[in-house]
């Protein structure tokens, strides 16, 4: 009788330990392939047909689209130079030089992916139209406030994330899709 | 007569011990139980979740038939992590139904690519226009059945291969020429799945650029017959 008992403890102990487990693989970012330059992290395998089970089943219930590896890499920051979680109750200075793609993009979504609505009602700017200096290298300011020169608009939730694209990256010509990649740094100016 | 009585007394006095070894083959049991649900969870989200872009994007559209998806916006729900800059074009394919034909061309200021996904989202080719014969996409989806249609549909139409039976190399290469020729930069794409769908991406290269970039690629796609 004990013995029976048993059985409904055991199935629902495996239950709990079988969702538990799915649960904490899929929150955050599971660290296969990732490419970290920085606070950049990069994943190019979520585009390719090389994705792993884990990776696929987190993009499938995230909802999102990532980035074929032909068309392009995508850097994922969520965090400063020093490590801190983004804020946009801070000013950020994202600077740097060309980087090896056709063309990129500079992003800022919130925690979840989303865009956040903003009084520019931009969200991102492009490397076709940044002001760079005659060098090349440019500086960008993300910062809920307008300011002068490159300038991208934050929305009011406190955490966000910003993502990159390169597309074209140099990828797909010689080496491996990072040879002689130098990502922009992430650096916190003034809170209020 | 006498001993019977003394040792049923005994048997059921179990020691801790006794009791923690009883519940070893549970806990296996739930331990195996556990792994073999997470790893079976993991590799069936991606066929039942609803959130997937497949369910949520592609289903909506119709097998064969380019849609445009709402620009990116903080009011449109599309999938989370969607470039701003980018506007996509989706076409669901459904090999049952018969092969995929894709083609996409940019208008030579917007970058242009195209991304094939199946029904669980893995990607199976991406490529930009950079990298497509004279900047053009044509791609034909197919299974490796239809493929292989296609090719003995293809052997039996040319007339001169009977003729080159003998030498089958160079009645091979032949056929791989005039394939070229008839086909004109086609892309063969053997699927390993039946459903997905392609995605067609136009970049702006700088605000207020969008609505130029989603109208200057040139995209169509349609379930290709077979031949009768």
């Amino acid at each position: 009788m004990s013995e029976l008992r048993k059985l409904p403890v055991a199935l629902i102990a495996a239950l709990a330990l079988g969702l538990a487990a799915t649960f904490l693989a899929l929150k955050g970012d599971p660290g296969f392939g990732a490419a970290a330059f920085g606070p950049w992290t990069s994943r190019p395998r979520l585009g390719s047909a090389d994705i792993d089970p884990y990776a696929r089943a987190a993009t499938a219930v995230e909802g999102a689209v990532p980035l074929g590896s032909g068309e392009g890499l995508a850097f994922v920051a969520r965090a400063d130079d020093a490590g801190a979680p983004l804020d946009s109750r801070c000013d950020y200075i994202v600077s740097g030089a060309a980087l090896p793609a056709r063309f990129w993009t500079l992003t800022a979504y919130d925690v979840e992916g989303r865009l956040r609505p903003n009084p520019a009602g931009r969200y991102g700017l492009t490397s076709a139209a940044l002001l760079r200096r005659a060098d090349g290298a440019f500086s960008i300011v993300a910062a809920r406030e307008a300011r002068p020169g490159n300038w991208l608009p934050l929305g009011s939730r406190s955490r966000f994330t910003l993502v990159l694209r390169a597309y074209e990256a140099a990828s797909s010509s010689v080496g491996g899709p990072f040879e002689g990649l130098v990502m922009p740094r992430i650096a916190r100016g003034e809170c209020s | 007569m006498l001993m019977i009585p003394e040792k049923m007394r005994l048997t059921p006095e179990k020691t801790w011990l006794d009791r923690a070894i009883d519940l070893i083959p549970w806990l296996l049991a739930a331990l195996f139980g556990g792994v073999a649900l997470h790893l079976l969870a993991i590799l069936l989200l991606p066929h039942v979740t609803p959130y997937a872009a497949y369910r949520r994007l592609a289903l909506q559209s119709p097998v064969g038939q380019l849609s445009l998806l709402p620009r990116p916006s903080p009011e449109t729900s599309g999938p989370v992590f969607s470039d701003p800059f980018a506007a996509l074009a989706l076409c669901r394919f459904d090999l049952a139904q018969g092969p995929l034909r894709l083609r996409a061309r940019g208008d030579g200021d917007h970058p242009v690519s195209v991304s094939l996904r199946l029904a669980d989202g893995t990607v199976i080719y991406s490529a930009n226009d950079r990298q497509a014969p004279m900047g053009q996409f044509n791609i034909l989806v197919v299974t490796q059945d239809q493929a292989d249609a296609l090719d003995v549909a293809s052997e039996s139409a040319d007339p001169e291969d009977a003729d080159k039976g003998a030498d089958k190399n160079s009645a091979k290469d032949h056929d791989d020429k005039s394939q070229d020729n008839k086909s004109q930069g086609e892309l063969r794409l053997i699927s390993p799945g039946k459903k997905g769908f392609a995605l067609v991406r136009a970049l702006s290269l700088r605000e207020g650029d969008y609505d130029a970039a989603a109208a200057g690629a040139k995209a169509e796609c349609a379930v290709e017959k077979p031949a009768p």
